[in-house]
Formats: C-alpha cells, structure tokens, sequence
C-alpha cells in the first residue's frame, strides 16, 4: 500500500500527528516558565509526555535525527524502511539479532491462530497476508515489502497470527526472533512509533481491499496489485504466475488471463511465462483503481 | 558526545568533583550537541575538569528523566552540591550555567 504517493502522505499525517501532539503537550507547560522560554529560544529538541512516558521530538530535531544519524555512525543503508528509521543507537543494539534468511516463493511464515516465532523485515521479497477462509479461493489484505514488517500483531500485545503469511515473491528478508523483537520494542521509541504508523497503514489497505474488491473492475484490480507488487519489490520486473494472482485476488485464472491480455494489448505490460514487466507506468496507474 | 553517553566523567586525579551534573539528551538532536559540547567546555575550562558529568539521552531511557523531573530536552541538572538547580536549553548562556552550579554568584557579576 505505500508506494511513493502514499508514503509522502503517511509521512505528512505521521508529522501532522507528531505536531497535534506536540501542541497539546506544550499546552500544559507553565507560561513564562524557563522550558516555555527555552522553547521559545530554539533551544530545545524534545518534550517529554508524562501521560504516556514519550518522548515528543520537535520539528527541527526530528529532521536532523533522520538525516545525521545514519550518515554519523557510518552504518551500511538499510535495506528495510522500519530498520532504516531506528536511531544508530537502536539500530546497533538490535543488529545481532537480525538473522539475514531466504524465503521462497510459496513458503508460508505464519499461519492463522499459531504463535509467531519471528518477526521478518522483507529486503526484496513480498508477502502476502491472508485471512484464513473455506475452499481455495482467499483474498489478500495486506502485501509486506521492503516498508513492512510480518508479524505486526505481535506490537499490539497478540502472540497469534490471525492471517496466514505466504511468501509471494520469493527473495531476502532479515528475521528477529519473537523475543528479541518485544525487547527491541520496549527499548525503542522510534520502533514504537514506525510501527504504529505502518499497522494505521495496513488497516487502511485491508479496508480498501474490502471496497475495491467489491466495487472495482478486475482489470483495474490487477492493474493495482501488479503496481503495489512493483512498489514493494522497487523494481518493474517481476515473476507472478496467473494462479497465484488469481487466488490473492480472490478472482478464477480465466479471469486474470483476460485482465492481462487487454493490459498487454495496450502495451502497459508484458506477461510472458509469469515473467512481467511494466512497459508504462503512467498508463498501467490511469488503468488501475488506485487502490494501493 | 556518544562515546561518553550515560558514562560519568570522573573528575580529573580522582580529586574531589566540585558538581555532580546530569545532562539530559535527545540524542544527536542539535540543541543537544550543542549542549553537550558546552558543558564539556565549562567543565574543563571552568571547573578545572572537577566535575562529574553524566550525559542521558532520554531516548533511550526516558523513565529516569521522568524521575528527575526533566520536561524538555536538553535540561542540566545539578545534583551536587545543594541545593539542587535545573538549567534548560542549549547552555548557550555560560553564565546562567555557572550560576546553576553556584561557582558564580550573581552579585560578582
């Protein structure tokens, strides 16, 4: 769900909301009190929320912790949007927990109502989160990337899964045990608070699911899930067979062959052999729902 | 700043520290450097290095702020010698600091 558009927004709702709380906090200071003064100096980077012990940072330290820190400590990019956001300190403490693994195509991560063992932060694989439900047919709620993490409920206090995650695109990911994860999100203010905002955003695409997949055409529907998929992967080549595309869309085969076929047709793709590659963009953005 | 972080600086020879100063960070923020940077130039240029400097970074431990009644990062606090001071901001005003920790009184000056 959050290709470069939506993260933008995300990203201005996340500050938004940073903001709202910072002026509500900041309401509660004494007036004329030294910090009311020092705030009004510049002089000060964050406030402290005694309602809920966190740490509110000021527009100007929030800007500078995301930029100086990774560029000070010299730490290797991270492949992973939530790893990337961890302070250098949080990051350090967290990185020899970080277990680098291979996830096929196919394998299954969790499955609906079994204890979740690990965590994992997809590098350049994609997963599929699917609620369970009767007979073949499914349909996909959520799809994990590089900006995501499998195992979200686990941050909300819930040690089940309630959907089965199966790997769609096969490809690395880094894993962290269950444990070491809880531990990691008592210790980290900025975990915390990435994380939130990714579960905000996979509520919102589950609920779009719900109205795109009873309102919006199939072609459109595919034209949204392959631009969600390249979004996820960053890249516009891929590797998705037919079936696989028509089970996460909750759709029968013919159905896909059709929608892929007109995408063809207008030169937005080409689909050979599960072997796809977005030709234009734009087009295959106009062609879609915009559901993603 | 991140190599002394939550460490104390003991004062110099083991002679006895004339302040015990907590700095309170929100890491590598830029009030916070600079607080940092100037506490440690007050510390050596003022206190002759006779200070026992602890720098926490609230990020990381946001509870023991919490229980030192710091609000707004940077804060100074001086716990030694008595009475108690508190200092906020980027510690930019050398003399309000040094008047914090009371090596200055404010009728020399």
């Amino acid at each position: 769900m959050i290709d470069g558009s939506l993260s933008h927004a995300l990203e201005h709702v996340q500050s938004e909301l940073l903001d709202k709380r910072l002026s509500g906090v900041l309401q509660r200071l004494i007036r004329g009190g030294p910090e009311q003064q020092a705030i009004e100096a510049g002089e000060i980077d964050a406030i402290i929320d005694y309602s809920d012990s966190n740490v509110i940072l000021f527009p100007a330290a929030r800007n500078a912790l995301r930029t100086v820190a990774p560029g000070e400590s010299g730490r290797e990019p991270v492949a992973n949007s939530l790893l990337a956001a961890l302070t250098q300190q949080e990051y350090q403490r967290l990185a020899p927990s970080l277990e680098s693994v291979t996830l096929p195509a196919e394998a299954v991560l969790h499955e609906p109502g079994e204890p979740i063992r690990f965590v994992f932060f997809p590098i350049d694989c994609v997963i599929s989160l699917l609620p369970p439900t009767v007979g073949r047919r499914t349909l996909e709620v959520g799809l994990v990337g590089f900006d995501g993490m499998v195992g979200t409920s686990l941050a909300l206090g819930v040690n089940v899964s309630s959907l089965r995650a199966r790997v769609q695109i096969g490809g690395t990911a880094l894993r962290v045990p269950q444990a070491r994860f809880l531990s990691a999100l008592q210790e980290s203010q900025t975990l915390r608070h990435e994380l939130n905002l990714y579960i905000y955003a996979e509520l919102a695409a589950a609920r779009q699911t719900a109205v795109c997949s009873s309102f919006h055409l199939i072609e459109q529907r595919v034209a949204s899930r392959l631009l969600m998929t390249s979004a996820r992967l960053r890249s516009d080549k891929f590797f998705v067979i037919q079936e696989s595309l028509a089970r996460v869309l909750g759709v029968r085969r013919e159905s896909i062959t059709q929608a892929a076929g007109e995408l063809q047709r207008r030169r937005l793709i080409t689909y050979s052999r599960g072997n796809l590659r977005i030709l234009n963009r734009q087009g295959l953005e106009a062609a879609s729902c915009r559901c993603y | 700043m991140n190599a002394r972080r939550g460490k104390p600086e003991k004062a110099v020879n083991g002679s006895k520290a004339v302040a015990v100063l907590r700095l309170y960070v929100a890491g590598d923020a830029p009030n916070s450097v600079q607080a940092v940077l100037n506490i440690e130039a007050i510390c050596r240029d003022d206190l002759g290095g006779a200070c026992d400097l602890e720098i926490i970074d609230v990020l990381q431990h946001p509870q023991r702020a919490m229980a030192a009644g710091v609000v707004v990062t940077p804060t100074l606090n001086k716990d030694y010698p008595l009475p108690t001071a508190q200092v906020v901001g980027n510690l930019s005003d050398k003399l309000r600091v040094l008047l914090a920790i009371g090596i200055r009184s404010p009728e020399n000056d």
